[in-house]
């Protein structure tokens, strides 16, 4: 009796859980950034940790011992609690993911249709804090990144719906387990898989899609006025964000774990250093989009796949 | 809904200084308002308190990317007033370097024009293959930007033939990379999205509002001082003057890849056809009474440098026209119109240089009257200005 609650202690605040989660996101952040380096013939973080592997963390307690600036006309109270609830709202979803063993620590019919819903959220917040700030870039950023929202939601939750379908189940575990019985749904759904990667890169704000933050063009759009406690966080909440991405496509297309529990954990972080791989490639071979190109392009070319590869699935009944 | 947004004096996507006032409505600028004046040195009037043989140092610190170019133009106009001829193999030298920094300013403009369009990858590649040029300059003159080689009378240093072999191969390099950018350049979609029609500026306007260098040749306009009036060793070396006719980003960055190429091949050239001979000769330091001319095509565009003596070691007056200031009216033309995401690209299109365009003029608002004033009218000014203020 003691034990087991000692155990969901463990699987909540270690492993899992929290620590095991904040590990994860400070890690991808630095492969994401030392891959981008590699590929733009730089060395990228070197000095923090062997090879550079804690320069996020040390730039996480930097930023929290800055200066904490709201600005004068800033509408406090959205704008003050918008980093919080950013983090909040980029962890939640996580512990729906299936990371060791097929059952992610939260798992229910209907979980997908929640980290769906969460992700509309997260991009609602980024519009909220960007106009709370009042900063006339802060405007503009916010403005654009909710036209970016309507050029790949519908697109993304589309593609993600495409794998619940085939599976028969609203649930990321019971996806991830049909997998396993069956195929990889990136071999059967491959237009749905590259469009969920497109879409996700327009989700992350990461080039070609950084358009809401276009430092040479708006001087970091939204995230403008943000600085020291607040940044720190958002910062991190971007991290978790990209943990989430890859292991989004990791578990509805890529299988998720497999296999025996440690074997499990392995072949999830194999996975999902290969969808990051993907992620920070694609980042680091483009030019940034401008919002009508990203409009017309999402309308124009992603949500019509999106929809074929639906009614693909359905024709043929896998 | 109609925004104001101001771009500059400090932004991330400008180096230098310079205010933009835009007028945006839905992300499209309708009106434009440039302001200058962050970075005014007042050089041309400490011109006035040098000899001649300092202003050379003075000249070469007025830009740092085209240094060689304003020290060039400089020493031209002192030795067109002494009546002075350059040695041949002089000429020659001035010629590599001049094209040298030409390279290395093409390959600093695409990175950062690839920095303003978001695309970082190129413009790490860019500023990475730039280093291979500033080595070989600083191989020849000991500095990686203000060269010092230049002097009036012929140039300090000469190209030994031990380091030709080296100037040879990195040329090779940088020709491959120079041919590898006009392949990305011309086939990646998110570039051609980002360049292609943005930013118009139509020979006729381009004609009208004085632009040069490569600005002016993206409107397809062939104007190009070294062809049009060869100075140093232009007239002795065959080259083409790159045009482009698309009038947009994308022909300024074909027609600066096409001259990084071009200049490739006139140091080939001069590098072969360099005659032996002193590289300097002596000079008075007194100049005679008189007024001179010159012009310099600069990595960004035509350079103009007048100077009146009075026949004694300083010069009365020194008036520099760099390639910027005469952009600066086109500029604020293709700015209209253009889409606030593209501002970035098509400031860096004229490839600015702020501090060198810096001049004091005041515009009078209601009578729209323009007057330019010294040294003594600012001190007028400033005085009546703290009497009236304090009462002193």
């Amino acid at each position: 009796m003691v034990s087991e609650e000692i155990w969901i202690l463990i699987e909540i605040f270690l492993f899992p859980g929290f620590l095991f989660l904040f590990s994860l996101a400070f890690f991808t952040e630095w492969f994401d950034r030392k891959i981008v380096a590699r590929f733009q013939n730089r060395y990228g973080p070197l000095h923090v940790g062997p090879k550079g592997i804690l320069q996020p963390i040390a730039d996480f307690f930097k930023l929290l011992s800055k200066e904490d600036i709201t600005p004068r006309a800033a509408d406090k109270v959205p704008f003050r609690l918008m980093p919080i609830l950013l983090l909040t709202l980029a962890i939640a979803p996580l512990f729906c993911i299936p990371i060791m063993g097929s059952n992610g620590l939260i798992s229910f019919e209907g979980d997908l249709v929640l980290i769906m819903f969460i992700m509309s959220l997260m991009a609602l917040l980024v519009f909220i804090g960007g106009w709370a700030s009042t900063n006339r870039f802060g405007t503009i950023g916010s403005i654009r990144a909710g036209l970016q929202m309507f050029a790949y939601e519908i697109p993304m939750n589309l593609s993600m719906i495409g794998p619940a379908i085939s599976a028969g189940s609203l649930s990321v575990s019971k996806i991830v387990e049909w997998q396993i019985n069956g195929v990889w749904n990136v071999l059967i759904q491959p237009v749905g898989f590259a469009v969920l990667t497109i879409c996700l890169m327009a989700h992350l704000q990461r080039i070609p899609f950084d358009i809401p933050e276009a430092e040479s063009e708006i001087v970091g759009g939204w995230l403008v006025e943000f600085s020291g406690k607040k940044l720190a966080l958002i910062r991190l909440a971007n991290d978790f964000e990209f943990v989430l991405a890859s292991s989004l496509m990791a578990s509805l297309f890529l299988g998720g774990p497999y296999g025996p529990w440690y074997i499990s954990l392995i072949t999830y972080l194999a996975k999902f250093l290969l969808c990051a791989f993907i992620l920070s490639n694609l980042r680091a071979a483009f030019a940034r989009y401008r919002i009508d190109h990203l409009l017309t392009g999402a309308w124009k070319y992603l949500t019509p796949l999106a929809l074929l590869q639906v009614c693909l699935i359905k024709a043929w009944g896998i | 809904m109609t925004f104001e947004i101001p771009f500059g004096p400090q932004h991330p996507a400008l180096e230098e200084p310079i205010n933009f006032m835009f007028k945006i409505e839905e992300e499209r600028v309708i009106d434009v308002k440039t302001r200058l004046g962050y970075v005014h040195r007042g050089i041309e009037k400490i011109a006035e308190s040098r000899n001649y043989q300092q202003l050379v140092y003075l000249s070469e610190r007025i830009c740092g990317i085209c240094s060689f170019a304003h020290t060039l133009c400089y020493s031209q106009t002192v030795e067109e007033l002494l009546g002075l001829e350059v040695p041949e193999r002089a000429k020659f030298i001035r010629t590599i370097l001049a094209e040298m920094e030409r390279i290395q300013n093409h390959y600093l403009w695409l990175g950062l024009t690839a920095k303003e369009m978001g695309f970082e990858t190129l413009f790490m590649y860019a500023w990475r293959d730039r280093e291979t040029i500033i080595e070989m300059l600083d191989m020849i003159s000991g500095k990686r930007v203000n060269y010092g080689v230049n002097t009036i009378g012929g140039v300090r240093r000469d190209i030994a033939e031990s380091t030709i072999e080296r100037i040879e191969k990195s040329l090779e390099y940088l020709e491959k990379r120079a041919e590898h950018y006009t392949r990305v350049c011309t086939k990646d979609p998110s570039i051609l999205k980002r360049t292609v029609g943005v930013g118009i500026l139509r020979p006729r306007e381009a004609r009208a509002l004085c632009a040069v260098g490569p600005t002016a040749r993206a409107s397809g306009i062939a104007r190009d001082v070294r062809a049009d009036e060869p100075y140093a060793a232009y007239g002795e070396i065959p080259f083409k003057v790159v045009t482009y006719r698309g009038c947009d980003v994308a022909s300024r960055m074909y027609v600066r890849i096409d001259e990084i190429k071009e200049s490739i091949r006139i140091i080939r050239y001069a590098l072969k056809k360099m005659p032996e001979g002193p590289i300097r000769v002596k000079v008075p330091t007194r100049v005679p009474e008189g007024e001179a001319v010159s012009r310099v095509e600069a990595p960004r565009g035509e350079n103009l440098h007048f100077l009146k003596s009075n026949g004694s070691d300083k010069p009365e007056r020194w008036k520099i026209r760099a390639p910027t200031l005469a952009n600066l009216l086109s500029l604020c033309r293709m700015l209209i119109g253009v889409n606030l995401a593209d501002v970035p690209v098509v400031i860096a299109g004229i490839d600015p240089c702020i501090a060198c365009a810096e001049r004091v003029a005041l515009i009078d608002a209601k009578t729209k009257r323009r007057e330019i004033w010294d040294g003594k009218d600012l001190w007028r000014y400033a005085n009546e200005w703290y009497r009236r203020k304090y009462g002193f």
